[in-house]
Formats: structure tokens, C-alpha cells, sequence
């Protein structure tokens, strides 16, 4: 059966540093990954890698079976994975909708051209992410980073995904601000959305994934449930310092 | 479509339409005349503000498009005869090939880098037309004598103000649909224009063929409006500042902007030419665009819009 995300043998180099080196690992249909490391592991690497921004040195990346590693980011995109970024990256002119606009918006010049924008759609993304009706017509600079991120994952969402990759997602935010981002996340768990994670805030990500993998220097260090990757001796030493 | 139009928008065109049609009854020749070229400065500018007010990419060498379809257009007219109405579209299909040679370092490089590389394409065709078969293109002299399209400021002015309302209402609509949104994301961030499913690559191209199309025909027409073209000044570096300058002073990114903007500079620097008849008159337009900046740097529109909006918001309150 194909796995909706299947990387083999993933490996990069820049220059003299290998990033990710021979990274294995499969995402099943519905499942809830963690991705957890220290700063420089390799983490956000994979993820870019993932989306087409820098291409591997060598192995393979499917999406349902089929070969991404020719195809652009957007290209990917519409075959149905979608990322958020550490540092939130908005559209700093455009409202809140507008924002998710962009997101929903098709590859082609031509419907963008005669089709109208979805404004129902729009709303409704950006009210199920935790907006109120009030910050649709803000701006970015007149959100909070809970905000932000909220914005993140609405056009993340917009861009209709059945994979979604969380990098630093409850970076920033305030206790409240975490807790609504998770009913988010386990909302659409029950939808059976594939998310792989990437969180330092363990706490936060422990009731969010089945399952997690512990990267190193570029290498897994451990792979399997969550509560056994955490008490893993190497993960303990490498990431936890304990 | 989506293009969110409301009743005040068509009664603001009809209207504008309405008083620039009625011009030759009230004005002088002379101002026709500088009117006629205010309009083809506002085709210019909706072309520039179409890639670098859209999309960000800053072109400083806008008269390389300019001058492609004004030079297409005298020497297949002049040297080989061609009918003005076949020649004006093939310098138009002309101008869209060097729209595409220009955007191809828009792949690589953005910002002060694209720039730079676009006054590059200025200064190359500059110099190619002075030696490259002077016979056809009339060397650093240029070429006179080319068949002009009018007779008469009035006809002038009505060709000139056709064109120039056909290609600002047909831009200001296009841009109101999700590709002028499109394209205005990649100026606020090409990466998360990415990130989001489209392909800046191919916006990108659809704007610089845009912006060449429109520059083409600008071009074309401008030159069989003066029946001559020199290119010492056309490819000059005054002439791209103009440009730009009546399209920030108007507001960029907002078409009608450049066109309120080229209509102000031009009429300034007619009403400056009695006291300072050099070149001194760009630094007072200079001064007056800097002291705009520092007042609303988004330009008269926006001025015009947030008095509007306070307005409304005062009737209300009332």
C-alpha cells in the first residue's frame, strides 16, 4: 500500500556539511508525527527538502507513490502537502483574508482571471483557524504571533492539504495561544489529515502525534511511539541533556 | 469575475471620460498638446507600474521597451513601407520578445540587482541602435519624416486619450481580479507566494509580457504622434525618472495612480518651462516628489483615498 509520504536513503550537502544524512522514514494515511531534534539537526532541512525549496544530494521523496524530487514547490503543493514556516511569513500589506485569498487561489492565470474569489471559503478559514470576525480586515502588523501563526496555518489549510508539515509551531506563543492551535491540530487529526511536526515545546506536541522521530546531526536517532522516543538514551543525551 | 465594482466606480470613469472628451471645446492648443503627452506618459507609466509597481521588480530600463516598439514600428514603416496598421503589431509582438528577454534575469536576481541589470538593457539597445545598421534605424541621429497617425492637436489629443483610457481601464480591471493580487504578493514575498501553491515564475512572465505589450503600443503610437524618434532622448536616464516618478507621485501599484501622476508632472514641468527653461526644472519636480514621500509615500492616490474615507466616516458619524 502507498504511503501518502515515503522518504528513502535522504541525504544533503551543503558543501562541506551534510544536513540530513540517509534519512528513512514513511508517513501512514491520518498519521500524527513528531519531529524532534536540537537546534541544527536537520529538522527544517528535511521539510524544505520535502517542498522542493533545496533539492537532495541524493534518495527519494514520493507523495502517494509518485517521485516529487523533480517537480517545483507549487507543483507539490498541489499534489497535496503544504508547510508552515518557523518564522511566520505573511503577505505584510494584505488583510487577513487576503492573505488566505493567496492561498486559495488556483495555479493558473486564466481563473484567476475570470473566476471570482471564494469570500465564504476565505471567512470560513480563517474563523476555523480562531479568528473573529473583527481581525479579517487587519493586517499582519496588527496581529500577535499567536496571530500569526494562526494566519500561517489558515493559508497553509487554503491550499487544500492532506499533508501538512508544523515547523516551531508553538514557537512564541502564550499558554492559550498553544492550546488553540492544538484543538486546531486535533480537529483535523479527526479528519484524518497527515501532520508531521517539528516542535522544541514537547509538552505541547506529546498529545498531538501518534508517533515521533529524534534526528541528531542530520541522522535519526530514534524512531518509533512517542513516550519511547523521549526516554530513548540517545535522545536523552543529544536533546534533553539528561 | 470578482472585481467588486460598484455604482460610483462606473459614474468616476464616465465622468473623467466625460471631461477629458470635452477638452479641445475649452482648452488651448498648447495645452492639448501638453495634454497629448501627459497621456502617453500615463500609458508608460501604467506599463511600469504593471511590472515594478505590481511585482516589485524595479525597471530602470523601461525606454528599452519603449524603444523597441517605437523603433520597430519607424523602420517598417519608413524603410520598408510596411502599412502602419501591420506595423504597429508587430513592433507591439516585438516589445512582448524583449518583454521576455528582460524578465529572463528576473529568474535569478530581484531587488537593486534587477535594477541594475535593467538600465544595462537601456544603455545596450542605446548603443545598438547608433551602430547596428545606422541605414535602418538613422544612427545617433535618429529618424524624421516618419508617417504620423494625426493632423491637428485635437485629433492628437483624442488618439492619444483613446489609447491611453483603453489601456488604463483594461489594467485597472485586470488588476482587480486575484491576479493583481497575485502579482502584488510576489512584491510583499515571492517565497510565500510559492509556499502557497502558485508559481512566481509564471506570474512573473504574465507581468513583463503585460508591461511590454503596454509599453509597445505606447511606444509605437508616440513615435507616429511626433513622426520622429531620437535616441539620445528617448534612452534617457531623465526619461525613466520620469517615468517612475509620476508613477510613485500618484501612487504606485494602483493604475490610476500613474495616470493622475503623469498628468501632475507634466503640467508642472509646463508651467515651471517660462522660469527655469534647463534642466533645472526636474530639481523643483525632484523636491516636490520628495516632500510627497516624506508626506504619503504611497503617493496622491492615497491622499485622495484616506481624505475620501475620513469623509465618509465623518457623514456617518453625522
Amino acid at each position: 500500500m502507498t504511503k501518502p509520504l515515503s522518504i528513502r536513503n535522504l541525504v544533503k550537502n551543503f558543501g562541506g556539511l551534510t544536513a540530513t544524512d540517509d534519512i528513512s522514514f514513511d508517513l501512514n494515511e491520518g498519521q500524527s508525527t513528531g519531529l524532534i531534534g536540537p537546534n541544527g539537526a536537520g529538522k527544517t532541512t528535511i521539510f524544505s527538502q520535502i517542498m522542493g525549496e533545496y533539492r537532495q544530494t541524493s534518495g527519494t521523496i514520493e507523495l502517494n507513490g509518485t517521485e516529487i524530487s523533480k517537480l517545483s514547490t507549487p507543483a507539490r503543493i498541489r499534489l497535496g502537502v503544504s508547510r508552515t514556516y518557523q518564522v511566520p511569513r505573511p503577505f505584510a500589506e494584505f488583510t487577513v483574508l487576503e492573505n488566505v485569498r493567496v492561498g486559495l487561489m488556483p495555479d493558473s492565470i486564466w481563473k484567476m482571471i475570470t473566476e471570482s474569489p471564494n469570500v465564504d471559503r476565505e471567512i470560513e478559514l480563517a474563523l476555523s483557524v480562531g479568528f473573529s470576525e473583527s481581525d479579517l480586515r487587519r493586517t499582519p502588523d496588527e496581529l500577535s504571533m499567536g496571530d500569526l501563526r494562526k494566519l500561517e496555518m489558515a493559508r497553509t489549510m487554503a491550499t487544500n492539504p492532506r499533508i501538512m508539515l508544523l515547523d516551531e509551531v508553538f514557537a512564541g506563543l502564550t499558554v492559550g495561544e498553544i492550546d488553540q492551535i492544538a484543538k486546531l491540530i486535533q480537529k483535523m487529526r479527526s479528519e484524518n489529515m497527515t501532520f508531521l511536526i517539528v516542535s522544541h515545546d514537547l509538552k505541547a506536541l506529546e498529545p498531538l502525534v501518534d508517533d515521533a522521530i529524534a534526528i541528531n546531526y542530520g541522522k535519526v536517532i530514534a524512531q518509533g511511539s512517542f513516550a519511547s522516543v523521549i526516554s530513548d538514551k540517545a535522545v536523552r543525551t543529544s536533546y534533553l541533556g539528561t | 469575475m470578482g472585481l467588486g465594482l460598484r455604482w460610483y466606480h462606473f459614474a468616476l470613469w464616465a465622468g473623467f471620460i466625460l471631461v477629458m472628451a470635452l477638452m479641445p471645446e475649452f482648452v488651448s492648443k498648447g495645452t492639448l498638446r501638453t495634454m497629448i503627452f501627459a497621456n502617453f506618459l500615463a500609458i508608460f507609466a501604467i506599463s511600469w507600474d504593471v511590472l515594478s509597481g505590481r511585482t516589485g521588480y524595479i525597471s530602470f530600463g523601461h525606454p528599452f521597451l519603449i524603444g523597441i516598439g517605437a523603433y520597430t514600428t519607424a523602420i517598417l514603416t519608413k524603410r520598408f513601407d510596411v502599412p502602419v496598421e501591420y506595423a504597429i503589431p508587430a513592433a507591439i509582438a516585438m516589445t512582448m520578445v524583449g518583454g521576455t528577454i528582460m524578465f529572463l534575469p528576473a529568474l535569478r536576481i530581484k531587488g537593486s540587482y534587477f535594477a541594475l541589470v535593467s538600465l544595462a538593457f537601456m544603455e545596450l539597445i542605446y548603443q545598438l541602435v547608433q551602430v547596428i545598421r545606422p541605414d535602418l534605424t538613422g544612427g545617433t541621429r535618429g529618424m524624421s519624416g516618419i508617417v504620423t497617425l494625426t493632423r491637428g492637436a485635437a485629433n492628437g489629443y483624442y488618439l492619444s486619450f483613446s489609447l491611453m483610457i483603453i489601456v488604463a481601464l483594461s489594467m485597472w480591471l485586470l488588476m482587480r481580479t486575484r491576479l493583481g493580487t497575485a502579482l502584488s504578493a510576489i512584491a510583499m514575498n515571492e517565497e510565500s507566494v510559492k509556499g502557497s501553491g502558485l508559481s512566481p515564475t509564471k506570474l512573473k512572465l504574465f507581468a513583463f509580457m503585460t508591461s511590454a505589450f503596454v509599453a509597445g503600443l505606447g511606444g509605437a503610437f508616440y513615435v507616429h504622434y511626433l513622426g520622429s524618434i531620437a535616441p539620445r532622448a528617448l534612452f534617457d536616464i531623465n526619461f525613466v525618472f520620469t517615468i517612475i516618478v509620476a508613477t510613485l507621485i500618484g501612487g504606485a501599484s494602483t493604475i490610476v495612480g500613474p495616470m493622475f501622476g503623469a498628468f501632475f508632472l507634466t503640467f508642472l514641468l509646463e508651467y515651471l518651462r517660462p522660469f527655469l527653461p534647463g534642466a533645472e526644472r526636474y530639481l523643483i519636480y525632484g523636491a516636490i516628489a520628495l516632500l510627497l514621500y516624506m508626506y504619503q509615500p504611497k503617493g496622491l492616490y492615497h491622499i485622495f483615498m484616506s481624505q475620501l474615507d475620513r469623509f465618509k466616516k465623518k457623514g456617518d458619524d453625522d
